[in-house]
């Protein structure tokens, strides 16, 4: 029996195509709620048989392939599914964040391979320079971690780490001293799980961070005709593959599209309306702006540096000045008419591009969240496995005995030890020994 | 004077017991020695055996046919279940031992088995053939043939005994302390440290004024450490439980200047959890009071321990500070506390076997590693015993696993993470805690026991008995149904639901304790009662023990997975330099152990395991 371990097993970024990969036992059950076909039963899948879909993983959609190996005939020697998807972060991601919430557990570095020697699949060929791959692999992956952790998340983890110590030595301490244990931990311990919940949903749980997780923020572009906003936002997609195409225009490309700054799903979104050279369009133009507006976590206010500011342009302005948003000269390659701007770009060449997208960042507090997916998928997992725990022990802190209440605790504080390399046992009997005066 | 034997085990202490037991069992020719036939099993603190985390231990060691728990059976004059607010699998069995019993029927037993020989005498050097034990020689020049041995001294090398500014080079309590292995075993490149310990003061019983202290009593009906013990515990003889105050307090800190303890006398690393009075004083200022458990040696004495009290204050001060105690303002002390410092070896110098890295049939087991407590050396005894038996044997090595016992956890602990002080056993160390309870030792053990051959055929025969009921009571729970009104007649209130019946397992699972669906169901009597506790127990944790059951899965495919002893750490490519180093240094027996060294990370246990593939197949 083996737990179902999911990564993405291309390289990052770069490739066309991106594997999504599964194993263990039960990663037909997880599939199945993620990759869907007409017609289409995952108990009756073919095994090496490669079918054409659609993934559904939160908000994201997208065709792919999917290929079920039925075990011992796979990598891994187990039950293995492959999803095959689009290059880029968006869509990867999703699938892979969507297979943790079904059960799923990040794989460790090289912990395939693993399994595939453990279940004596590898032949000697195969293995030869396999293990350089994992120790490059793991190499970065570390340096990944280190530079994560090495902020506000860790510090986070840290604390929170620590307050969990004190709650499973509060509970130890009177489970391993009975006799001389006299007062009741039991309200202190309570305490210490209750600031641990708020912390730790804190870290996952708002809505503004859950929807960053995943649906992404929401960024409209507003802006006059003419503006430059369609320039801006194919400038701001750019090198990323646009991957969710909800609604095509005719003349224009696209509406909305979803792309990643900083590691971050952003999706992005045009104000329609503005364009049409209707009768009043204007005015239905800036209704609309408006409503966009209010609706996303930032608005971009583009201006066209290379025309006088106008009335309209005053007028829209003053319809979001409330809301978040950046100020954007656009047409900054042409000498044209100042403004009182946040950034002057060019769509066109591409100049301050890199300015903009750190300004988006900084505005919607995204700049701590700059960890590469998979040690980030990794954290996150953890951070909710501890939470999930910390919510048990609450729940049971009245009706089960301690030594029950204490194996959530624990739970709780190995999984987010894990992330930062500490001994939790250790820990535990460390701090029993220096809060507590016990022993004969 | 040349004597030949298959294994020496040197000093009985409770290590050395349960190793010499294990090699005769095992057929093993075995010689005993020890310093002092007078120190056989000699309880030098305590008076009893048992408590948190020790009390499984003690069970564990009798499920896998070690002789601890049917001499503390015999041995115990009043036994108490301690934790029975923590759940059932933290419940702590722990009994009073009437030491010198205790002492009497360990020697006899010893004497008495076959195989086994035990002898006075002072071992001072080892003999190797190369890096095979070959036998150990004598103070007096003797020399022993032996091709295993197994290193138990205890607190005797080179120890020294303080109090206050009296101090006097000899073992506990006034036995001979071992003088010349320490520096014999040191020049075989073996890295010795310095520990400390210590104990409390003992008094006349006739000069305690019990009516002053709180009484505490044992308890009837509990179950026993032995799974062949048949008869019920004495119970006869109380403990009593009083405090410190701020007088008493007041004069340790007065005196700290004259304690060994903070006056640079003592260097050697105390446990933490076994703090003398004058540290715990010092460290928590703000408590107001310590407990003093006042509790008897035994049966033929009339000295009375005084648990809590331990110290290496000067004479004058123990006496003081024991006479501002309430109930002990007259006592009379008939020997003073003292620290006792002794040569000990990291254990990181073990494997998971108990053997002595680089050499081959020798093993070591008890303080001598680093570890403390009667039950802690007790536990290692026996496996090292049953090792070096398996050396002898041609057979793989016996490592039990961190899932499987408290034993594999204690020496999984020494020997990958090493200790900085006397490492005692403690239910938090466990992270299998739920599974590992005192009710299901032998389910988890005695198989083992008997596929070795340490466990009888009585033994074993109980223990397939007890299984069998565990899995009929189990199935009986999961279909046996009550009504509603059928509970409530019972006083069990099952509050708003629609349900109209529910099962024992479900009765259970809300929280229904054993004792009121014994009530229910009378044939539940003719059951054991442990297979009950355990079936109930299995039941009520069954969401937790699912829980670990999938990690130890997870963990057991590298736990099963052995490393070679000869392998070249240098010749692994791909490992990182702090992995090499740390690998190289504990040399861990399976790949589990391996990921569990502080320093080596997943990827490094991949690229051995790739490594170790490679060399098979080629």
């Amino acid at each position: 029996m083996s737990d179902v371990i999911a990564a993405i097993s291309t390289a990052r970024g770069s490739a066309a195509v991106s594997i999504v990969r599964l194993s263990g036992d039960g990663v037909k059950e997880i599939a199945s709620r993620i990759f869907f076909k007409k017609g289409f039963e995952f108990e009756l899948a073919e095994a090496n048989r490669l079918y054409l879909g659609e993934v559904k993983a939160g908000m994201v959609k997208d065709r792919a392939f999917c290929v079920y190996y039925r075990a011992p005939k796979s990598y891994t020697g187990e039950d293995v599914v492959e999803f095959q998807l689009h290059g880029g972060r968006v869509v990867t991601e999703a699938v892979l964040e969507t297979a943790l919430s079904l059960g799923a557990r990040p794989a460790m570095p090289g912990e395939f391979t693993r399994r595939a020697y453990l279940n004596g699949k590898m032949s000697l060929s195969e293995a030869e320079g396999v293990e350089a791959l994992i120790a490059a692999d793991s190499e970065a992956e570390a340096a990944a971690a280190y530079r994560a952790l090495d902020g506000e998340l860790d510090k986070k983890i840290r604390e929170t780490g620590e307050l969990l110590v004190q709650a499973t030595a509060g509970l130890d301490v009177m489970l391993d001293y009975p006799e001389e244990m006299i007062e009741d931990t039991r309200p202190s311990v309570v305490e210490k799980l209750e600031a641990v919940k708020n912390t730790l949903s804190a870290l996952i749980g708002t809505e503004r961070e859950r929807k960053m997780l995943s649906e992404g923020i929401s960024v409209v572009i507003v802006g006059l005709v003419n503006a430059g906003k369609s320039s801006l936002m194919n400038a701001l997609c750019g090198a990323e593959r646009a991957i969710v195409t909800e609604f095509a225009g005719t003349t224009r490309d696209v509406l909305r599209e979803t792309l990643e700054i900083n590691g971050v799903k952003v999706t992005l979104s045009d104000t329609a309306g503005i364009r049409e050279g209707a009768e009043g369009a204007e005015k239905i133009g800036i209704e609309r702006a408006e409503k966009a507006v209010n609706g996303a976590d930032l608005a971009l206010f583009v201006m066209d540096g290379s025309e006088p500011e106008s009335g309209e342009e005053r007028e829209l302005y003053e319809k979001i000045r409330l809301r978040p948003h950046i100020r954007i000269r656009n047409k900054g390659d042409i000498d044209g008419y100042p403004r009182e701007a946040d950034v002057t770009v060019s769509a066109l060449t591409g100049e301050n591009m890199d300015v903009l997208r750190a300004l988006v960042a900084e505005k919607t507090g995204i700049k701590a969240m700059t960890s590469p997916p998979l040690v980030r998928q990794r954290q996150l997992h953890a951070v909710t496995k501890a939470l999930d725990c910390v919510r048990t022990a609450l729940r049971d802190m009245e009706t089960a005995t301690p030594d029950c209440v204490s194996a959530d605790v624990k739970e709780a504080l190995e999984a987010l030890y894990s992330l930062i390399g500490e001994d939790a046992a250790e820990s535990v009997v460390d701090e029993i020994f220096s809060k507590f005066c016990v022993g004969k | 004077m040349m004597k030949r034997y298959d294994a020496v085990v040197i000093g009985a202490g409770h290590a050395g017991v349960e190793a010499a037991a294990a090699l005769a069992k095992l057929n093993k020719k075995t010689l005993l020695t020890t310093l002092s036939a007078e120190a056989v099993a000699f309880m030098a603190c305590n008076p009893n055996i048992g408590g948190t985390a020790k009390g499984h231990l003690v069970k564990e060691i009798d499920a896998l046919g070690g002789v601890m728990g049917e001499i503390a059976d015999k041995a115990a004059i009043q036994v108490r279940m301690l934790n029975r607010a923590g759940g059932e699998a933290v419940h702590s069995l722990r009994a009073q031992v009437d030491k010198n019993l205790y002492h009497r029927l360990m020697k006899q037993r010893m004497e008495s088995a076959e195989n086994l020989d035990v002898m006075e005498a002072d071992v001072n050097e080892l003999i190797f053939d190369g890096d095979r034990v070959a036998g150990v020689r004598t103070a007096v020049g003797d020399v022993i043939y032996a091709d295993a041995a197994v290193i138990c001294t205890g607190v005797y090398m080179d120890s020294r005994i303080i109090t206050g500014g009296y101090e006097r080079a000899t073992g506990p309590a006034g036995f001979m302390r071992s003088v010349g292995l320490s520096e014999n075993l040191k020049r075989y490149g073996l890295d010795i440290r310095r520990f400390k310990t210590g104990t409390p003061m003992r008094v006349l019983s006739k000069t305690i004024d019990y009516e002053e202290m709180e009484l505490q009593p044992g308890e009837e009906g509990l179950p026993r450490f032995g799974m062949l013990t048949e008869n019920a515990v004495r119970n006869d003889c109380a403990c009593y439980l009083t405090y410190t105050n701020a007088e008493t307090h007041r004069i340790i800190l007065s005196n700290l200047d004259r304690a060994p303890l903070y006056n640079g006398n003592i260097s050697g690393i105390g446990p933490r959890y076994c703090p003398s009075i004058e540290t715990k004083v010092v460290r928590f200022k703000d408590k107001e009071r310590h407990q003093i458990f006042v509790e008897p040696e035994g049966t033929d004495t009339c000295e009375m321990y005084i648990q809590g009290l331990s110290t290496s204050l000067p004479f004058d001060v123990q006496e003081q500070m024991l006479h501002s105690v309430k109930g002990l303002t007259r006592a009379k002390i008939t020997r003073y506390g003292y620290a006792i410092e002794y040569d000990c070896l990291n254990p990181k110098c073990l494997n998971a076997a108990l053997g002595i890295k680089g050499f081959k049939g020798l093993y070591s087991a008890g303080q001598i590693n680093g570890s403390s407590g009667y039950e802690e050396a007790a536990a290692q005894g026996l496996v090292a015993g049953i090792n070096a038996a398996r050396y002898l044997d041609g057979k793989e090595p016996l490592i039990l696993t961190r899932d499987s016992s408290y034993i594999g956890v204690l020496i999984d602990d020494l020997v990958t993470k090493g200790t900085e002080e006397p490492y005692r056993m403690m239910t938090s160390r466990a992270e299998y805690r739920l599974r590992l309870r005192q009710d299901n030792a032998d389910i988890r053990l005695t198989e083992l026991g008997y596929e070795i051959g340490l466990a009888d055929e009585k033994r074993y025969a109980k223990y397939l008995k007890k299984k069998a009921e565990v899995a009929a009571l189990k199935d009986t729970f999961s279909s046996l149904r009550f009504g509603k009104k059928d509970l409530s007649n019972a006083g069990i209130e099952t509050g708003d639901t629609l349900k109209t019946s529910f099962t024992v397992t479900e009765l259970i699972k809300m929280g229904v304790g054993i004792d009121i669906i014994k009530n229910m169901i009378p044939e539940l009597a003719s059951y054991m009662p442990e297979a009950l506790t355990c079936a109930a127990t299995d039941i009520k944790y069954s969401g937790y023990l699912s829980k670990e059951d999938r990690r130890v899965a997870e963990e057991s495919r590298l736990n099963d997975y052995a490393i070679p002893a000869d392998i070249d750490y240098g010749a692994v490519e791909g490992l990182r330099i702090e992995a090499r180093e740390k690998l190289g240094e504990i040399r861990p027996m399976t790949l589990g152990q391996a990921g569990r060294i502080s320093g080596v990370n997943s990827a490094d246990v991949t690229v051995l395991l790739i490594y170790l593939r490679k060399k098979r197949q080629s």
